[in-house]
């Protein structure tokens, strides 16, 4: 619930629609109820005119068609306005959700999975329409329409106010207030379930191969089933809550209309009302209840809505994992990458560097090998502070990066790692990433560069080629390549690549690593590898063991 | 409108027939309302006979207490029978939808359906999570409305007859009218809600594809544009949405419009009868006038409902075309796996072709051999490998010999799920024991970048091997294979991120395991193609014999020396 305050200041700028939305949909059901009224005391009261005698037709007939009218135009711009004010504010959460992931880059990998943030970004924040719109909406409408219906009857019928009010507000809050307090865990395990749901379709389709392969469609079938009839048994179980509230309040709509039925008919006998009025209020009374069926439809889902809240609260406050300095320095121009005695491990607290130096002037290139698992792709990690050491320091331009923008850092490195993403996107978008303003004559260099030129000029679209999810249209080879393109592209001073060769055969790989010199001269370059490098490549090669580097 | 009753028929077809597994509950939220209906006929007479003599007779109040008590109870049975519906359509829509995503889930995993084939994996997810969901409505509400709104009018206005028979052929008349102009104006609702599921598809596979490479972005200083981005794209959907429900809810507006005019024509014929100014029906009383308004609205109720749940048939009918466009067909059944034979016997491949990258290649392996393929990155070796597979449609024809081996398979780019590392190998064999696994991480060399851990065997990766560099993760999809007894090993680059002590020790381990068994070894590295029996060369889509003499020496030994 509280989750929801959270949310409050994204609301602010659509206030007035949503205040727009309210007044309507007021309206609407003041109108309805008027509406029934008016028809209801008109009937009567012709019934009882004796015949012949003039009756006045025209007031009430205009009133009932002006009712009617008010009604349905009212209606129609109430649902209008109202949706169009809730899909903008569900993309000004989604926008706002997206920024406020970027600075607590890397998440956990190991407790929060793909799907599940895929389904917080769209489901989550779609199940927040249901607060705004229906839920909060026609509660208020109910309230006040049910307000002034109680100081109408107390007015005209006083003891049938009690009734209908005691039978209103139960209907319209005592209910609710139930149905949430039994479909609230039932809506946060809902939407944990089709979290799950959505993993399980993830991992099918991207494990697709391993599952066949190892012929597991009977197992992983099973396990998703498992998960279907699971979501599916928790679903029936809100539906139960929901169909039971809305009975309840038929009957609550039921017993007051009788109520004030059986105090009006008490008052007919005493002649302290006339059967005109008496079946008008009848007929207001059942009118007035009609908000009170869409609250009860709305609460149900509302457990979810606190549920996906909560989730998207709880991603968007996550402690960020590297800390921007509280007052950055500027970044001084050059390109020489020093670390100075650095200890680090993972959460595992196995230690994966161990008082570990590098001190490369501006411009010079180092490779570094070393047996896999070794710590080769965390020292770039590091160098662009995807993970922080826990003793030493680290610096690029004699600047400590802990001191810099995240921004400024990162401007300054061009990675390639091996998690590096190629999006579903052409080939030239997937390339200007790194620099928006590349030429064309840019982007061949770098493909060049990256041994990927002749493939993209054979294909019919060339750079406009769509590149698949994960790079699919590509080869696994030929993703690195392109990844490994974008990084040549970009005019980052400082340049690092893990396994930029891998994929390649020994010939090509050897011509990477002796075009390497000429293509970033003047760019300081760190690069790991497990290739075997020739010294007569002249490159300077530091080898990576026990945490610490040595003479390869 | 023939044309877009032609395009919905296949859809409308599919419905009916997965209308089937909502079983028993579906019929009770369809005959529910009905009965409601019946029940609703007798409660407003009563209403109405109570009216009619308090306020018309002055009868006391102590002798309509019998009908008040009466109408109370109806009511409750009728909100009892409302309950019991909308909870049926519920338990009957989730039946259909459980039936449908499992069979979707199924087809998800037939052999042939691998990345670069199958959709984006974010636009799979939607389909088979979102998109089944948006069928729920139209089995949970838009049948029992639309059988009800089909039934309820005409029954009413015959009730009626015998009491007022101008004001039930005004309902005759009007009633029908309604669906006819909801039609109208409905009619470019199909369209724009189709646009509609196809944004909502799109916007989840852009969700899915930029949450995946949020660091890069970020590395890349991508972080404003792409959040800009995201929002533009969720603007998008927003003005697709409006469109559909702009019509949506104008339907409705005309509805009521047509409601509001049957009721308020009933009024005004009861109340000028009542002033004598109508001829027809001079003797009608108040309880009939009453009973005649009363029912007056809820000879326009179902309709409504319908109209309310007009959209929901719009929403089925894309929702099972967005469907089909991101997993195929929606009554997929997996293919039952063919029981693989002991098969050790020569494999003749001929004239492979798997157009544009693989043609006409011819391959011999004979049993037990080991082969070994090289060439450029691109150039179609994986491909081969997945023909053979069988995880991609192919042309020309492979001759098992003997019968359909068993085929170990470890890919370029492995799967690593969610779980321990000891779940991961298991995966490959989930009867394995704990020995087999240990073995096994033994021998692909897991053990010893395990052994330095906390947990072992039983750290917890995430998804892709966050946790693993990339030879860790390698070394544990191989370990699968160590698990498994196939006949023919197909290998990708197995040993592509390892340092070269460690890829020696993992290639003794593999030939070790290859003995009498087939292999087929795709590889970039000369150290690993010198163990192989045979060396190929892939260029133009077809195999090159290489001029090879094997080296069984281990590797390591060589090291070592």
């Amino acid at each position: 619930m509280k989750s929801l305050l959270f949310f409050a200041p994204l609301l602010r700028p659509h206030l007035r629609a949503f205040a727009l939305t309210l007044t309507l949909s007021l309206t609407t059901l003041a109108a309805g109820t008027a509406l029934l009224g008016v028809s209801g005391w008109f009937l009567t009261a012709t019934a009882l005119t004796a015949v012949g005698i003039s009756f006045n037709l025209f007031a009430p007939s205009a009133a009932v068609r002006g009712f009617s009218f008010i009604r349905i135009l009212s209606r129609y711009f109430e649902k209008l306005v109202g949706h169009n004010a809730t899909l903008s504010l569900l993309s000004d959460i989604r926008r706002w959700l997206f920024a406020s992931l970027f600075p607590r880059l890397p998440l956990p990998g190991r407790q929060l999975r793909h799907g599940d943030l895929v389904s917080r970004m769209t489901a989550d924040v779609d199940a927040l329409d249901t607060l705004f719109l229906v839920a909060i909406g026609p509660l208020v409408t109910a309230l006040i329409v049910g307000g002034t219906m109680t100081a109408t009857l107390f007015w005209l019928l006083p003891g049938a106010h009690w009734i209908y009010a005691g039978a209103m507000a139960a209907a319209a809050l005592a209910i609710p207030a139930l149905l949430i307090v039994f479909t609230r865990d039932l809506g946060r395990q809902i939407i944990d379930a089709m979290a799950s749901l959505r993993v399980h379709v993830l991992d099918a389709v991207v494990g697709h191969d391993d599952i066949v392969l190892f012929d597991q469609q009977r197992h992983v079938s099973a396990r998703f089933g498992a998960a279907q009839a699971e979501l599916s048994r928790l679903r029936s179980r809100q539906g139960l809550a929901v169909a039971l509230a809305g009975g309840g309040v038929q009957v609550l709509t039921a017993a007051a209309l009788l109520g004030t039925l059986i105090v009006g008919l008490a008052a007919l006998e005493t002649n302290a009302i006339n059967g005109a009025v008496l079946v008008g209020l009848l007929l207001a009374v059942m009118g007035s209840f009609e908000a009170t069926n869409v609250v009860v439809r709305a609460v149900g889902k509302l457990g979810s809505a606190f549920a996906a809240a909560d989730r998207l609260k709880a991603i968007a406050t996550r402690p960020p994992a590297i800390v921007e300095p509280v007052r950055a320095i500027p970044l001084p121009p050059g390109s020489s990458v020093c670390f100075d005695h650095v200890d680090f491990c993972y959460d595992d607290g196995v230690p994966v560097l161990v008082d570990f130096s590098i001190d490369l002037a501006a411009g010079g290139h180092l490779a570094i090998t070393g047996a896999s698992g070794s710590g080769k792709s965390t020292v770039l990690r590091l160098l662009l502070r995807l993970a922080d050491p826990q003793a030493g320091k680290i610096t690029v331009a004699r600047t400590e990066i802990s001191h810099v923008a995240l921004a400024d850092l990162h401007a300054r490195i061009a990675l390639m790692s091996q998690d590096s993403s190629i999006f579903f996107d052409t080939i030239r978008n997937n390339l200007t990433l790194a620099r928006p303003d590349a030429t064309d004559a840019s982007l061949w260099a770098a493909l060049a560069g990256a041994r990927l030129d002749q493939t993209v000029r054979a294909l019919p679209q060339g750079l406009d080629t769509m590149v698949g999810e994960i790079g699919a249209t590509l080869s696994a080879g030929q993703g690195r390549r392109l990844a490994l393109a974008r990084t040549l592209l970009s005019s980052a001073d400082i340049v690092v690549l893990d396994e930029p060769t891998q994929g390649l055969d020994r010939e090509t790989e050897l011509a990477f690593f002796n075009d390497m010199a000429r293509a970033l001269e003047g760019r300081t370059v760190v690069c790991v590898t497990h290739a075997h490098i020739p010294a007569e490549i002249g490159l300077a090669t530091r080898r990576l063991e026990n945490g610490r580097l040595t003479d390869a | 409108m023939t044309v877009s009753s032609e395009t919905h028929r296949p859809f409308d077809r599919r419905l009916k027939a997965i209308a089937k597994d909502g079983g028993l509950p579906l019929v009770l939220a369809i005959a529910a309302p009905l009965g409601s209906g019946a029940l609703l006929v007798v409660q407003a007479y009563l209403l109405a006979q109570i009216l009619g003599a308090t306020i018309v007779d002055g009868a006391p109040i102590g002798t309509v207490a019998p009908m008040i008590a009466a109408v109370a109870a109806l009511w409750c049975v009728r909100a009892a029978f409302s309950a019991l519906g909308e909870y049926a359509g519920q338990v009957g829509a989730e039946r259909i939808k459980g039936t449908l995503r499992v069979a979707l889930f199924d087809g998800l995993l037939l052999p042939q359906r691998g990345l670069g084939v199958a959709p984006a994996s974010g636009a799979t997810s939607a389909a088979l999570v979102d998109q089944v969901e948006a069928i729920e409505p139209f089995f949970a509400r838009y049948l029992p409305a639309m059988i009800a709104a089909g039934f309820l009018p005409f029954a009413f206005a015959v009730i009626l007859f015998p009491i007022d028979w101008i004001v039930a052929l005004l309902f005759v008349f009007t009633a029908p009218a309604i669906p006819l102009f909801m039609a109208l104006a409905g009619m470019g609702a199909q369209a724009a809600t189709n646009r509609q599921a196809n944004a909502l598809a799109q916007l989840s596979a852009y969700f899915a594809d930029r949450l995946r490479g949020l660091v890069t972005l970020k590395l890349l200083g991508q972080a404003g544009p792409a959040t800009d981005a995201v929002h533009a794209a969720s603007e998008d959907l927003r003005r697709r949405t409006n469109g559909v429900l702009r019509i949506a809810f104008l339907s409705s507006a005309i509805l009521e419009f047509f409601a509001a005019l049957g009721v308020a024509g009933v009024a005004l014929y009861v109340g000028l009868t009542f002033l004598g100014y109508l001829p027809f029906h001079p003797e009608l009383t108040l309880a009939s006038g009453f009973f005649c308004l009363l029912m007056a609205p809820e000879v326009y109720q179902p309709l409504r409902q319908l109209a309310a749940h007009h959209h929901d048939r719009a929403a089925a009918r894309s929702a099972l075309a967005e469907i089909e466009k991101q997993i195929g067909v929606t009554t997929a059944i997996a293919a039952p796996s063919v029981a693989a034979i002991r098969a050790r016997g020569p494999i003749a491949i001929r004239t492979l072709s798997v157009p544009p990258i693989l043609d006409g290649l011819d391959l011999d392996i004979a049993s037990g051999k080991h082969i070994a393929i090289m060439g450029d990155s691109g150039i179609g070796k994986s491909t081969l490998l997945r023909a053979i597979a069988g995880l991609l449609p192919h042309e020309g024809e492979i001759d098992w010999g003997a019968g359909r081996p068993k085929i170990g398979y470890i890919t370029q780019n492995p799967r690593i799920f969610f779980g321990t590392i000891a779940d991961n190998i298991g995966f490959a064999d989930p009867s394995a024991t704990r020995a087999a696994i240990e073995t096994a991480a033994e021998l692909a060399q897991v053990k010893c970048f395990t052994a330095a851990l906390p947990d072992g065997l039983d750290a917890v990766i995430g998804e892709g091997g966050e946790g693993l560099s990339g030879g860790q993760a390698q070394r544990v999809a191989l370990a699968r294979l160590f698990l498994t007894d196939p006949d023919l090993i197909l290998l990708d680059e197995p040993t592509a991120h390892l340092d070269q002590r460690t890829e020696a020790e993992v290639l003794d381990a593999i030939f070790d395991f290859a003995l009498g068994r087939a292999l087929v070894i795709v590889t970039h590295a000369h150290a690993v193609a010198a163990r192989a029996d045979a060396v190929y060369r892939m260029a133009g889509g077809k195999l090159f014999a290489v001029p090879h003499r094997r080296h069984r020496t281990s590797a390591l030994r060589k090291v070592a020396q």
